[in-house]
């Protein structure tokens, strides 16, 4: 596309620069898929290595859920929480981060800081494309699926296994919180990207919150003391994304005496987290230097 | 041969063993934020692990011989043994096959096993020294932290302790030479922490496994890895019996010291290294 059309200067043509101006509709989402495609194009060339790949994804949280439903029998209950019910938040946590990862994946602080380090990211602002579509083009792990139809099971069985009457009204619940999760983690990724555009070493410190986040919230907050609830509630509001909409689900009221709308707030929450985030990237976007590599 | 001379052989024959081991070590200092990011992540999973298990025990004094105190010191020991034993994930031979670095190193006139051995020794010290013991220090300050009983106790629990990362860097070393089959090996290294972050009694005690999962692990070597230098620290392995446990760790490192000693064998008969 010649980008000097639209020279101020010039009267405007009608032809060509309408056609610069008005790219065809769902151009970027078209890219985008295309830039997916070409991964997994890519993904599937070692087949035996890609399977097993795919089955080693599962089997990292099949492995972590499948010691804690061995080991629960001898319990009976984590504070309270049945297998079901505990099944039902692990899933949600794990379903939404492991969709999250398979989106916002290029923003993961380690594959951004890689092309802040290589200079590919200045790549990337040469090009007539928006640049967080290419971002979230770069990097889509297909191996990622087996993990979401894992989660999807562990849900379904949290699902078929608590005692609730569904109604629509439940599973538009359970479907926001799902959706609040990933914008709230994918706010999470976007911020560790940005801060690798300081410091370049890919920043650890973020794996608490995102890691670390995903693994607090796989469990009723409740089993935890209560400052580190309150902080995750008050202060990170994770609270509001799974634990709050399981609790009104499973008909039990909220802690602290919240009104039980706070609830339905996740798909509030985790939206205005990515709104934030996106926002501190602009920042960095414009204060990025490159590494002169 | 005179006991002088015997020793200055034997010393000038471990001297590269002891440098690689010596580099290894220094190497784990070079980086303090990553070391202290990596403390924090690690305390923050411990302190999320101790909040599960405590919430299990509920107002339950034992459960399988473990007290709730247990259940923290369990918690305590492992994320301290995380970085030691290396059990989220080591591609290094890996990635020297790939990149055919593997070439330089066949060329040294030493033991390929022995010399990543050392290197390994080297590298699980400065992990131990570093993070281990930082850890289990803070855990003794935030959740209380039991300790070995008795010099017996931490003899016992030392020499155990060293067991397990020899069949932990065995069983590591063996899945790395996975690399000299496959073009890409990291599925199959993936694939197998997963499989001993459960087996080795990582993500929670096999004690509190049913009991036809604990006798199914009880035939593979991935409880000496780990469980078996909690059970002995704890003291619920004492006296002869702990010495049973210690064998079977001895019997197994020195059997997965010989595999990964007779399948590197087999995959350098394979080896073709693409230019340089």
């Amino acid at each position: 596309m010649d980008r000097q059309g639209g020279a101020p200067a010039s009267p405007p043509h009608p032809g060509p620069i309408e056609r610069e101006q008005k790219p065809p509709a769902l151009w970027l989402p078209r890219l985008y898929l295309r830039l997916l495609g070409a991964q997994v194009r890519s993904q599937l060339v070692y087949r035996t290595a890609f399977a097993l790949d795919a089955l080693a994804a599962a089997l990292v949280t099949g492995a972590e859920f499948a010691a804690f439903a061995l080991v629960l029998p001898r319990f009976d209950s984590l504070g309270g929480w049945t297998l079901g019910e505990v099944a039902l938040l692990y899933g949600l946590a794990e379903l939404a981060f492991v969709l999250m990862d398979l989106v916002f994946g290029g923003f993961d602080a380690p594959n951004l800081s890689a092309h802040v380090r290589t200079g590919s990211f200045s790549t990337f602002l040469l090009r007539p494309v928006p640049l967080p579509v290419q971002i979230f083009g770069s990097d889509f792990a297909l191996r990622r699926l087996t993990r979401v139809v894992l989660a999807a099971g562990i849900v379904a069985y949290g699902v078929s296994r608590v005692s609730v009457t569904w109604d629509a009204g439940d599973v538009l619940l359970l479907a926001g919180s799902v959706l609040g999760m990933i914008a709230f983690f994918g706010g999470l990724f976007v911020v560790g990207g940005t801060l690798t555009f300081w410091t370049v070493e890919s920043v650890e410190a973020m794996n608490v919150l995102t890691y670390g986040g995903r693994t607090l919230i796989s469990y009723p907050l409740n089993i935890y003391p209560a400052w580190l609830r309150r902080t995750f509630t008050y202060l990170i509001p994770a609270a509001f994304l799974s634990y709050f909409p399981v609790l009104h689900v499973l008909g039990r009221p909220l802690p602290d005496g919240l009104p039980s709308w706070a609830a339905l707030l996740s798909p509030v929450v985790g939206p205005l987290i990515l709104a934030a985030a996106f926002a501190f990237w602009r920042v960095g976007v414009r204060r990025y230097h490159g590494t002169g590599s | 041969m005179n006991a002088a001379l015997l020793r200055r052989a034997g010393g000038s024959h471990l001297r590269p063993y002891l440098s690689a081991a010596r580099l290894s070590f220094r190497r784990q200092f070079a980086y303090p934020a990553a070391t202290f990011w990596g403390l924090t992540t690690n305390l923050f999973f411990g302190a999320l692990r101790v909040a599960v298990l405590l919430a299990l025990f509920g107002t339950r004094p034992q459960v399988a011989g473990y007290t709730p105190a247990d259940a923290v010191t369990y918690t305590g020991l492992t994320q301290a043994f995380l970085s030691a034993f290396s059990l989220f994930g080591w591609y290094e031979l890996m990635r020297t096959v790939h990149r055919g670095e593997v070439a330089t190193e066949l060329l040294r006139p030493h033991s390929f096993l022995g010399f990543w051995l050392a290197q390994d020794a080297g590298r699980a010290a400065a992990q131990f020294g570093l993070r281990g013991v930082t850890i289990l220090a803070l855990y003794g300050v935030f959740f209380g932290l039991k300790l070995p009983p008795g010099v017996e106790g931490w003899t016992l629990t030392l020499i155990s302790a060293v067991l397990a990362w020899v069949c932990g860097f065995a069983f590591r070393f063996l899945v790395n030479c996975a690399a000299f089959w496959s073009p890409d090996a990291v599925g199959i290294g993936r694939f197998a922490w997963a499989l001993m972050g459960l087996a080795c009694g990582f993500l929670m005690p096999l004690a509190f496994f049913p009991g036809w999962f604990r006798t199914l692990l009880a035939w593979t070597p991935f409880p000496s890895m780990m469980n078996s230098t909690v059970e002995v620290w704890l003291g619920h392995a004492k006296g002869g019996e702990a010495l049973g446990v210690l064998g079977v760790q001895a019997v197994w490192a020195a059997a997965l010291l010989g595999l990964a000693q007779l399948v590197l064998a087999r995959g350098l008969r394979r080896l073709e290294v693409a230019g340089g």
